[in-house]
């Protein structure tokens, strides 16, 4: 029990999402006589759920700021067949395609921004009219007809990096990338114990860093085994790939950044984040805008994916990309959640889902399960924080310090302090 | 220090152990291609994919059932879906049917531009891809098209309407009004323009009358296919066009939107019209039983869900599928080999033997 406590130690409410994500995985791959962990199912996977999982990159910190974005696939889908259109009918090369989409979600995202920030109207008003607005012109400029795209842009959403390279067996750059993950895994846990050194906290015994690097590089290199030897012409795919690109980039701003750490704050406690000198209005506008950005990013790469941009493209897409945030540990009130968790409680839904598809399930029986899922994966959360625990895990291991905590992912626990305390 | 040390060793171990034990790297299995002649395509307990759209009407519901009864009963294994989640959703559940190594894929999409991506991972794992109901739009990767001939639907409406008020009144001319179905449903402008094919010449003799002048399909498309939008466009023609005048018929494309228009019309008081329909619905045959809808087409589900199984039986022993049209089906990339099943036009005369097989229509017209 101690050992184990060491090695999650800190970091028990994510370890106890990715604990049931794996769970989840053995569960399906035995149920599905080995279906799951295939090359084509794992790409799948990415390919038909990057884009919600974009979205939930932007939702998390859209309600860690207290908020909420309902317009997310309206916005998807307008963006999407903009897009469209312009390369088809101005013969735009998908360059510039892409510039344009990612600069028409600027300009949405500065329209329900500027009303949520600087009007005051809740943005779930602005959102949801954001949502019949947007919907309305995805039909209106696209005529509710499908718009086929060609071949060079459906490439961000269902393209695969090129082989290169000695013939290996495997997918040269899926192989490099996953080499470069690994690295970049232990550089930076070396790194995290070094400055707890230099700051004179507790480091772990140098066997529990171990065993952890172990064992997350081992996951990542069976994950890259997988991607690399899919059919000959597949590889890890470019959303997959983009996807990761933008975890990594908002992983680093919410938790390390200034601008970050504001979102926090001011979904944590307006009034005292701005009586600290936080611009909470330029702070919402921001989490508002990048929200639009994220979205029509994820329109565009659904594009891509379908070869053709439809007049019912991102129906729904908001609800779950918000199920998403809030399996991943979110608080309906602001102030809490992490783009990880978001990311793990996403793979969570679509592990489920397409697991589910595997066995055959139907799609009403799919619903109910989703349902419940998530239901219970909140409520769980919530149960625990009303008796003051933070989970099983952390249960287990109440009688664990914090003072070794120096994960950058770990931003619950200033909320919780904060909320102790006052 | 000492520390970077381990840790780096793991990896790197980690690493080696990983890429060793599996040193095999990629499979080249499940590219074998198109059916050989003669011998057995693939073995006959394989899984056989269906994709089908929401789960909206009888028809899918029907569907459904056929489908997993006739492929079980064949001894194929039946993965029938569902994609009530719409586009995204059936595109995941086909590439899910890749992974289980589906032989056929029976798609009957809900947008059928938007699956290019997943038909062609189907067909570079092996599959053969069958648009049904449905065609498949902008891919190369679709092999057969099975579904009733939809031009033929809209001409036996037309020659219905024609048929309907000729019987009511020996000479014309007559005054019509045209509705169409939902502009982005690409069947809607098939049904428009074979009626149109039996009405236009009529129209340009002035036999026929469109009071309204509004004559083209982009004038008389009911968006979404919805009722309460026929109803609201028919309460306007009323009003604007037939105060004194009567309306002799009305092109329905549809039983749901000829049911709407005769709502309308026996809102405004005024007598009911000869209109067509289609889809077989209940309510409909009932109405027609009843002598107010005109006609109706019948489709039967069970007809196409069989045809569809026997092309699987077919491409399951090696042979190519019957089909009865290479020529009327382009997808925009390739010419799509089509099996088309003639719809039967019902009216009150035939409407009995029209459904003597039918378990649920059947009894109503008793």
């Amino acid at each position: 029990m101690n050992a184990l406590k060491k090695l999650f130690g800190g970091n028990t409410r994510q370890f106890g999402m990715i604990f049931a994500l794996v769970a989840l995985i053995v569960f399906f791959q035995i149920a599905t006589g080995g279906n799951t962990l295939t090359p084509g199912n794992v790409i799948n996977l990415f390919n038909g759920n990057s884009y919600i999982l974009i979205l939930a990159i932007g939702m998390v910190l859209v309600i860690i700021a207290g908020h909420i974005d309902l317009s997310v696939g309206s916005v998807a889908a307008f963006v999407g067949v903009s897009v469209a259109l312009m390369i088809q009918d101005w013969g735009i090369p998908w360059y510039l395609g892409i510039l344009f989409g990612l600069l028409l979600g600027v300009l949405i995202g500065a329209w329900q921004g500027f009303w949520t920030a600087y009007v005051g109207i809740p943005a779930f008003i602005v959102t949801l009219a954001g949502m019949l607005l947007f919907r309305g012109f995805n039909q209106f400029v696209g005529k509710s007809n499908t718009i086929p795209v060609p071949a060079d842009f459906q490439y961000i959403g269902s393209g695969y990096l090129p082989e290169f390279g000695p013939v290996t067996g495997y997918n040269n750059l899926t192989l490099l990338l996953g080499l470069a993950g690994v690295a970049f895994v232990i550089v930076s846990e070396i790194r995290s114990r070094r400055k707890a050194k230099s700051l004179g906290a507790e480091v772990p015994e140098a066997w529990v860093t171990v065993t952890k690097l172990v064992l997350i590089c081992g996951a990542i290199l069976y994950a890259t085994y997988l991607f690399a030897t899919g059919r000959p012409g597949t590889s890890f795919p470019i959303p997959g790939l983009i996807l990761a690109v933008l975890v990594l980039v908002y992983g680093f701003i919410s938790s390390k950044t200034i601008v970050g750490r504001h979102v926090y704050a001011v979904g944590g406690n307006r009034h005292a984040a701005e009586l600290s000198g936080v611009q909470s209005k330029k702070v919402n506008f921001l989490v508002m805008m990048n929200m639009s950005i994220l979205a029509g990013l994820a329109g565009m790469i659904f594009v891509g994916r379908s070869t053709a941009s439809g007049p019912f493209d991102g129906v729904g897409w908001e609800l779950d990309a918000i199920a998403a945030v809030f399996i991943g540990g979110a608080a309906v009130t602001g102030g809490v959640g992490t783009v990880i968790g978001s990311i793990v409680g996403g793979l969570v839904m679509a592990v489920l889902n397409n697991g589910l598809q595997l066995l055959g399930v139907g799609a009403d029986l799919t619903q109910i399960i989703k349902g419940l899922v998530l239901l219970i994966a909140v409520a769980f959360d919530v149960y625990n924080k009303s008796q003051g625990k933070r989970s099983i895990i952390g249960m287990m291991m109440k009688n664990f310090g914090r003072g070794n905590e120096i994960k950058p992912d770990e931003t619950t626990s200033t909320k919780e302090v904060i909320a102790k305390e006052a | 220090m000492q520390m970077i040390g381990k840790a780096g060793k793991a990896a790197a171990i980690a690493a080696i152990a990983a890429l060793a034990l599996t040193a095999c790297g990629r499979s080249d299995s499940g590219t074998s291609g198109g059916a050989s002649s003669g011998a057995e395509a693939f073995p006959k307990d394989s899984s056989i994919g269906v994709a089908l759209p929401q789960k909206t009407s009888e028809n899918w519901v029907l569907a459904e059932k056929l489908f997993n009864d006739g492929l079980k009963g064949a001894g194929f294994k039946a993965d029938v879906q569902f994609a009530n989640g719409g586009v995204s959703e059936q595109q995941n559940q086909i590439s899910a049917m890749v992974t289980k190594g589906a032989k056929v894929i029976i798609v009957g999409a809900i947008d059928g531009a938007q699956l290019g991506t997943q038909l062609k991972q189907a067909k570079d794992a092996g599959a053969t891809i069958i648009a049904y109901d449905r065609l498949l739009l902008n891919t190369p990767n679709v092999d057969y098209y099975v579904a009733y001939d939809n031009f033929k639907v809209g001409e036996l409406q037309g020659q219905a309407l024609l048929d309907g008020m000729k019987a009511k009144k020996p000479s014309g001319p007559y005054n019509i009004e045209l509705f169409a179905g939902s502009p982005d449903d690409a069947n809607a402008k098939v049904f428009f323009d074979g009626a149109m094919k039996v009405l236009q010449p009529k129209i340009d003799d002035g036999t026929l009358v469109v009071k309204s002048g509004q004559k083209t399909f982009e004038q008389a498309v009911t968006q979404g296919w919805k009722a309460e939008n026929a109803q609201r466009r028919a309460d306007t023609l009323l009003a604007g066009s037939y105060g004194s005048a009567s309306l002799d018929g009305v092109l329905s494309p549809n039983d749901t939107l000829a049911r709407a228009v005769l709502t309308s019309v026996k809102a405004a008081g005024k007598p009911l019209p000869i209109i067509t329909g289609q889809d077989s619905e209940v309510e409909s045959v009932k109405s027609i039983m009843a002598g107010e809808q005109y006609s109706t087409i019948n489709k039967d589900t069970r007809k196409l869900v069989e045809h569809a199984i026997t092309m699987v039986k077919d491409i399951q022993a090696g042979k190519t599928p019957e089909i009865n049209d290479d020529k009327s089906y382009n997808n925009k990339v390739k010419t799509v080999p089509a099996y088309l099943l003639e719809p039967v036009i019902v009216t009150k005369e035939n409407v009995k033997t029209a459904y003597v097989d039918d378990p649920v229509l059947g009894p109503l017209t008793k």
